[in-house]
């Protein structure tokens, strides 16, 4: 990794970041990421933050669980301060409540305390009541309800503003987030690269881009706009960085490039301790080197910092690949009744309950039923993938095998996802293919997880020729 | 070579019978083109040529690179490898490029060890007698006067290409004798460079009776661009911004000309009329098919976000377009703040997005307030701006299909070039309808015409509280070029010279291209 650059200025795009969250280590796998990326913008004047969750009770709760930063805090805290101590000077100005805003929706993805989400539309709230229709803070508002994942409502939003203000380069950062989340990925496409084009190096549009190159494929892409994106992020934007370095410890894990990422995720954790991003990428290292007891530790510390339901369901994952399987029960006995609770709004972990219903917890009817429901609102990959598997576990692989094709027809490389295919190939009796699929998963990285179910793939193949 | 030529852009042949049937006024007028100096767009100018040997073909004029100072050594202005210059023709109305003229440029450095890139003095000087060591005397150490493209003082030598695009097919342009195509550089100064040689050497004969020139010329825009700004703080002996009747037609100057003395970077091209139309063939100017739609851009090298294909790299979008233009000072006077990058960068067929702009521009009702009514406006939507915005009567023949609303600069070729001795600066206003908005030509004065047309609304006429000296007579005071245009081929002034320039200030004599009264400076 080449050493870090401060970002000119010129280089930053002005105005606030982009929203969103990354929710989990599984997240990362997933278009859902997506949004998380957003928010990695200019540090800058307004930072940026990914967002997270709104899992956390309260802010303080889960600040309590964040030593990250210096004894003046983090970056974020820094600018809560800042901007509170602005808007005790000067009650009436805009632009306190939007810095206020601001910095509240970075804590919240430095936290993963949603609570901190709630606050921040408060001080927007604070903002239109002195200046309505004050632009900056309607962008806050998107940034914000994409950070809550309400997709469909920031998208509508962001394409009114982009009408109004076309220039606006964050706007079609909001529109390439929330684009993303629901599966539209040629409109996701078209706005982050109107960001690319209309300030070429900006940080925020070779976040999202590296994300979209992710889905498409181009790993190596991804990784090569990730690192420009970290040259470019300043040295005091510690959380930024780190959040850079996770992902692009993510693109390593998924060829196997594991001591590399582990390198990454060091760094990460350096810059920003306990960061929750990171934690759970570490157990993603420690599993491909077997380490499986050390993978269960970053887990259950990733879930003490972020409890979020589908934090706790990779944790239940991670002790049973340790063969810890009544414990495993417990986390997803919790999991389920947490995750149900919020089946039916957009910040939900319906993804997780999918699986689990799918392959731990011998109900895939329920997990069919709601995967449809799921794929009737957004058609994003990890919610068509899902599906498939959903379909697939119901036998029903005709229609599994139409989801999962669409899924790889985006483009998307992943041994979870080939290993998937496989399975739900083989079942429809397409031996070529499960065996082609099954092989690539395998050759991507063979000490995945992924990889195993992969190779159990192909032993069956073996065994039936 | 004239039949493939002929064959690429349209003429007879298979390619014809496929052919669908049917300041510079602009700088630094977009955020982005105003942090991009070099692929910033100034003007672009379409008209049938009036000089001699040019009956019959269009002339097409880009300016890039505004507001050059020639005396701004050692680098000068070169124009930029990284940047595709493009023209592009609408010849089927749907304001899609349907011919595209593509410019790049290659810099070479022959004098690297030199201080700066051109230099030059008489027939050259070596080394006098007292030389100190190592440099023994007689050793050459100021190049001849630079007079040719091969001159040694000639340090900075730009090479260009010229490609023709038309649907799949492309095809580079050269010059028959193999020459390589060169960019005339800065008027650096008469002791350096003999640049008027420069400048007529600078014309390329192509086949097909094509010619190409690129090179630093004079701006050929003229301006009054200090007083505009100053939210239209217009000088005039009658009213803010109205000029009288003498004023109007005197080819006199009454206000500082602020582009004076400085260069611009010029790309023109002469085409015959029959390669660009879709007919393959000069038309009558009652003819839908004679109209063209014209725009200008520059486009750098883009980070794309799909970076392959089906695993092919995706070569579909290496460039990421800076800037376009069209007609005259519609980003600049037109589009709102908020939206001017997302129009320099846009294609013109998606112009329906900036309607709102054309149907009620805030220029007009600005001036309203500014005279505090005098200027009566016509009522939105400004339906009479049509024909700056799709193929209608007058510029384009009755039947013409108009085509979606977009920004091109129009040319009736079917309308013959007036005599430059009839010739008027206010073009179609002025009675001379080979003039703007019927395309541009060099002379015509974009700025009083836009101003009438746009805030006095005299295409609206009549309409209440409309005054034909008032609404008729909206100018900047500026009527003249500070340098007299060429008579031919590329038509633009000579660049000024480096050590001679001189720009024409409020209060300092010579308001008129140097001569007659001081300009004023209220």
């Amino acid at each position: 990794m080449p050493g870090p650059v401060t970002a000119p200025k010129s280089q930053r795009v002005e105005g606030t970041p982009a929203p969103a969250g990354v929710r989990s280590l599984r997240a990362l796998k997933s278009a859902a990421f997506v949004s998380a990326l957003g928010f990695i913008c200019l540090a800058a004047v307004a930072a940026t933050a990914l967002v997270t969750d709104r899992r956390v009770a309260t802010s303080a709760t889960a600040a309590s669980h964040v030593t990250a930063g210096s004894a003046t805090g983090s970056p974020a805290e820094r600018r809560i301060a800042s901007a509170r101590a602005a808007i005790d000077m000067h009650p009436k100005r805009v632009d306190g409540w939007n810095d206020l805003a601001l910095a509240l929706a970075r804590r919240a993805r430095e936290t993963a305390a949603p609570g901190y989400y709630a606050e921040a539309w408060q001080a927007t709230e604070r903002a239109l009541a002195l200046e309505p229709n004050h632009l900056e803070a309607r962008k806050l508002q998107v940034w914000i309800l994409l950070g809550q994942h309400e997709f469909p409502r920031a998208v509508e939003i962001a394409e009114r503003l982009n009408k109004q203000v076309p220039d606006d380069v964050l706007v079609y950062g909001f529109l390439a987030d929330g684009y993303t989340e629901l599966g539209r990925y040629a409109e996701a496409e078209k706005a982050a690269q109107w960001m690319l084009d209309m300030r070429p190096g900006n940080v925020p549009a070779l976040t999202r881009a590296s994300h979209l190159r992710e889905l498409f494929g181009d790993h190596e892409g991804a990784v090569e706009l990730m690192d420009t994106a970290y040259r470019r992020t300043a040295d005091a934007e510690v959380e930024d960085r780190a959040w850079i370095l996770t992902q692009i410890a993510h693109l390593s894990l998924l060829t196997c490039r594991t001591d590399a990422a582990e390198r990454l995720l060091t760094e990460a954790l350096t810059l920003f301790p306990n960061y929750h991003y990171a934690l759970a990428q570490m157990a993603e290292v420690r599993t491909q080197q077997g380490r499986l007891s050390e993978a269960v530790a970053f887990r259950e510390k990733h879930v003490a910092v972020a409890p979020h339901p589908e934090n706790r369901y990779a944790l239940g994952v991670a002790l049973a690949r340790a063969g810890r399987l009544d414990d495993a029960r417990k986390e997803w006995d919790a999991f389920e009744v947490a995750a149900r609770a919020e089946a039916a709004t957009w910040d939900s972990a319906n993804v997780e309950l999918i699986y689990y219903g799918a392959d731990h917890s011998g109900k895939p009817v329920d997990a069919l039923a709601l995967a449809q429901r799921e794929a009737a609102r957004r058609q994003d990959v990890r919610t068509l993938e899902a599906l498939a598997w959903a379909l697939h576990r119901n036998g029903q692989s005709t229609s599994a095998r139409k989801e999962i094709d669409k899924v790889l027809a985006v483009g998307v490389a992943q041994p979870e996802t080939f290993a998937r295919a496989a399975a739900i190939a083989a079942a429809q009796g397409d031996r070529g293919h499960a065996r082609q699929w099954a092989d690539r998963s395998v050759s991507m990285c063979s000490a995945s997880s992924a990889a195993e179910d992969a190779r159990a793939v192909l032993a069956r193949l073996r065994a039936t020729e | 070579m004239k039949t493939r030529l002929a064959l690429l852009l349209g003429l007879g042949g298979a390619l014809a019978a496929l052919a669908p049937p049917l300041t510079a006024s602009n700088h630094r007028e977009a955020p982005i083109t105003a942090l991009d100096h070099k692929a910033d767009i100034t003007d672009l100018y379409a008209f049938m040529g009036y000089g001699a040997g040019s009956a019959g073909k269009v002339t097409l004029i880009m300016g890039v690179d505004p507001l050059l100072d020639t005396a701004n050594g050692p680098n000068w202005f070169p124009f930029d490898d990284e940047i595709l210059y493009e023209l592009k023709i609408d010849n089927d109305h749907d304001a899609r490029e349907d011919i595209t003229l593509q410019f790049r440029f290659e810099t070479d450095q022959r004098l690297p060890s030199l201080f700066q890139v051109y230099a030059g003095a008489d027939n050259g000087y070596a080394a006098p007698p007292n030389s100190p060591s190592p440099v023994p005397p007689g050793t050459p150490i100021v190049p001849p006067r630079i007079a040719n493209f091969d001159s040694a003082g000639l340090g900075q030598r730009q090479r260009y290409t010229v490609k023709a695009i038309r649907g799949n097919d492309q095809f580079d342009l050269r010059p028959d004798d193999g020459r390589q195509l060169y960019a005339v550089p800065a008027n650096v100064g008469p002791r350096t460079m003999d640049y008027a040689a420069l400048y007529q050497q600078g014309s390329f004969t192509l086949p097909s009776g094509v010619k190409v020139f690129a090179g630093t010329t004079d701006d050929a825009f003229w301006i009054d661009l200090g007083a505009a700004f100053d939210t239209f703080n217009l000088r005039s002996s009658v009213a803010p911004g109205v000029l009288s009747a003498a004023q109007d037609a005197a080819n006199v100057n009454i206000a500082p000309d602020t582009v004076s003395g400085y260069g611009v970077n010029t790309i023109a091209i002469e085409i015959p009329v029959n390669l660009l139309t879709r007919t393959g063939r000069v038309e009558p100017a009652t003819s839908p098919a004679a109209t063209l739609g014209i725009w200008g851009t520059t486009s750098r090298p883009r980070v794309s976000v799909r970076r392959n294909v089906n695993g092919v790299p995706d070569r579909s979008g290496l460039f990421r377009q800076v800037q376009r233009v069209g007609n005259p000072l519609i980003n600049e006077l037109i589009i709102g703040t908020g939206s001017k990058d997302r129009f320099s960068m846009d294609q013109p067929s998606n112009d329906a997005q900036f309607a709102g702009f054309f149907a009620d521009p805030s220029l007009p009702r600005v001036l309203n307030a500014l005279t505090g009514g005098v200027l009566a406006i016509p009522a939105a939507p400004r339906l009479d701006l049509r024909p700056l915005v799709q193929y209608v009567p007058p510029i384009a023949a009755a039947g013409t299909p108009p085509g979606p609303l977009a920004d091109l600069l129009r040319l009736n070729t079917g309308v013959a070039p007036t005599p430059l001795a009839s010739a008027s600066r206010l073009g179609v206003l002025g009675g001379d309808g080979a003039g703007f908005p019927n395309g541009r030509r060099v002379f015509d004065d974009v700025t009083d015409i836009a101003l009438r047309v746009v805030a006095g609304g005299v295409l609206a006429a009549p309409f209440p509280g409309f005054n034909a000296d008032i609404n008729g007579r909206l100018g900047d005071g500026v009527n003249v070029n500070d340098a007299p245009y060429e008579v031919q081929f590329p038509y633009v002034a000579l660049s000024p010279s480096g050590r001679d320039r001189r720009h024409i200030d409020p209060t300092e004599p010579g308001c008129t291209a140097g001569g007659g009264a001081p300009c004023p400076g209220l």
